[in-house]
């Protein structure tokens, strides 16, 4: 799984999905196949997350790995880290998939007050990861609770803001400058 | 929630100002921009480093998030499709399951054990502190990144060290069964573009530093590709002749 990652990232291509995306990059099919087995069930549970159809999380996950193939030079471990690099592009790929869908199926309407508050423990991360987390549950612990959990249906559902604004009933004007606002507190908080 | 909870608006975002290339970034990772808004900034982030950059940095930032999600096993004809998709022959599905986590492994460890034999290594070879006799002067040793050059087979063969600022290479081996015709390794860098310029011959079984010519120490940089290849004892430095063995770049 992803936790493979474990050594530490002052070693240049020191971890292990670094030193097989750099491989992958070169065309290393076996690499690709090794990158897969071990990533693969962290991505499709994040494919699964933003699209609930199981098929077509398994089409998004198809474009996931297409698109690592090909953009695997374009990772840069000076940027991110692996694991934050693979998941947000599965991120991305479900989320563009998505979005093409023609008539997206409401969800059950946003509980702001539940549920989307406590995400719980987190299994051990790698030690840059564990940071970032810690700083990211801080910068959050500022905003105003509702704006809290606001963000995180806005990034676990990927939702538009018109279908925010839809599904909660408010002006989409309000809606942007509640997330915008958020986002550019968010910003202060987590530093360059 | 109503507008009635929201700040006037009047000194910063309300929904109706462009917004800033960072607010746009942390739109676009937080998911809540519409399909054309999307292509049009995954488009840009192509083209413009600055802004690529801003978007890594959001995703960095949100990316514990990521991991908090639950892996679920895919079916095993997803990876099938996706061999397909990229227009490989298709892979035995049945066991490449069993194989390929194996092979994961196996490359996690090995790789895994070389970064630790190369830390340790490079501990030991941190020249002694001078005794402290009136102002210190500390010696910078910045971390030098390693570049891994991996066999034909993916798994790891050499690790390379480049020290840009002494003019060397570290070059550690995983050591194999010795050439069966006598030849020895060779480490070449090749530019991009350009033909490869040899830089060393090296051990098959023993780590070693050593130092680049000076004409060739240009080469030495992000893009360049650094190959193993194995040549005959006497052999001439100007082109590879034997099998290259192991490549990676830089």
């Amino acid at each position: 799984m992803l936790e493979a990652s474990t050594t530490s990232r002052s070693v240049g291509q020191g971890t292990p999905l670094e030193a097989l995306l750099s491989q992958v990059a070169l065309g290393n099919r076996e690499a690709f196949e090794a990158l897969y087995r071990g990533t693969a069930g962290q991505l499709f549970g994040i494919c699964l997350r933003v699209l609930a159809e199981r098929s077509e999380a398994e089409d998004a996950l198809q474009d996931v790995f297409t698109a690592v193939w090909r953009k695997a030079a374009q990772f840069d471990a000076t940027r991110a880290s692996a694991t934050a690099w693979l998941a947000m592009i599965a991120r991305n790929k479900a989320i563009d998939r998505l979005r093409s869908m023609p008539a997206r199926k409401a969800r059950t309407d946003i509980e702001l007050a539940q549920d989307l508050e406590d995400p719980g423990a987190s299994p051990p991360q790698q030690a840059q990861a564990a940071t970032d987390r810690v700083q990211l549950e801080r910068c959050l612990d500022q905003l105003e609770p509702r704006r809290r959990a606001l963000i995180r249906a806005a990034f676990f559902e990927g939702c538009t803001y018109e279908e925010l604004a839809t599904r909660l009933d408010s002006p989409l004007g309000s809606i942007k400058s509640w997330i915008r606002r958020s986002l550019l507190q968010l910003r202060e908080c987590l530093g360059p | 929630m109503s507008a009635a909870d929201l700040p006037s608006g009047d000194n910063g975002p309300d929904g109706t100002e462009p917004p800033s290339d960072d607010l746009l970034a942390a739109e676009l990772v937080l998911g809540v921009l519409d399909s054309a808004q999307r292509h049009s900034l995954q488009a840009r982030a192509d083209a413009d480093r600055a802004f690529a950059e801003r978007i890594a940095y959001w995703e960095q930032r949100f990316a514990p998030w990521l991991s908090d999600i639950e892996p679920v096993e895919p079916p095993a004809r997803a990876w099938t499709r996706i061999c397909q998709r990229l227009g490989w022959k298709d892979t035995d599905p049945t066991s490449s399951n069993a194989r390929g986590s194996l092979a994961f492994w196996r490359t996690v460890a090995a790789f895994s054990t070389l970064v630790a034999v190369v830390a340790i290594w490079m501990a030991l070879q941190r020249p002694p502190q001078p005794p402290i006799a009136g102002p210190r002067v500390t010696q910078e040793r910045t971390v030098q990144p390693v570049t891994p050059l991996w066999n034909e087979n993916g798994t790891p063969g050499w690790l390379v060290s480049i020290d840009r600022s002494r003019g060397t290479v570290l070059v550690v081996p995983v050591p194999t069964r010795p050439d069966t015709q006598g030849r020895t390794p060779n480490l070449w860098v090749i530019p991009m573009g350009k033909a490869p310029q040899w830089v060393a011959r090296v051990s098959p079984d023993m780590s070693e530093t050593v130092t680049v010519p000076s004409d060739v120490r240009g080469s030495l940089v992000a893009g360049s590709v650094l190959a193993i290849s194995l040549e005959p004892p006497n052999m001439a430095s100007a082109a590879p002749t034997g099998p290259i063995v192991a490549k990676g770049s830089i």
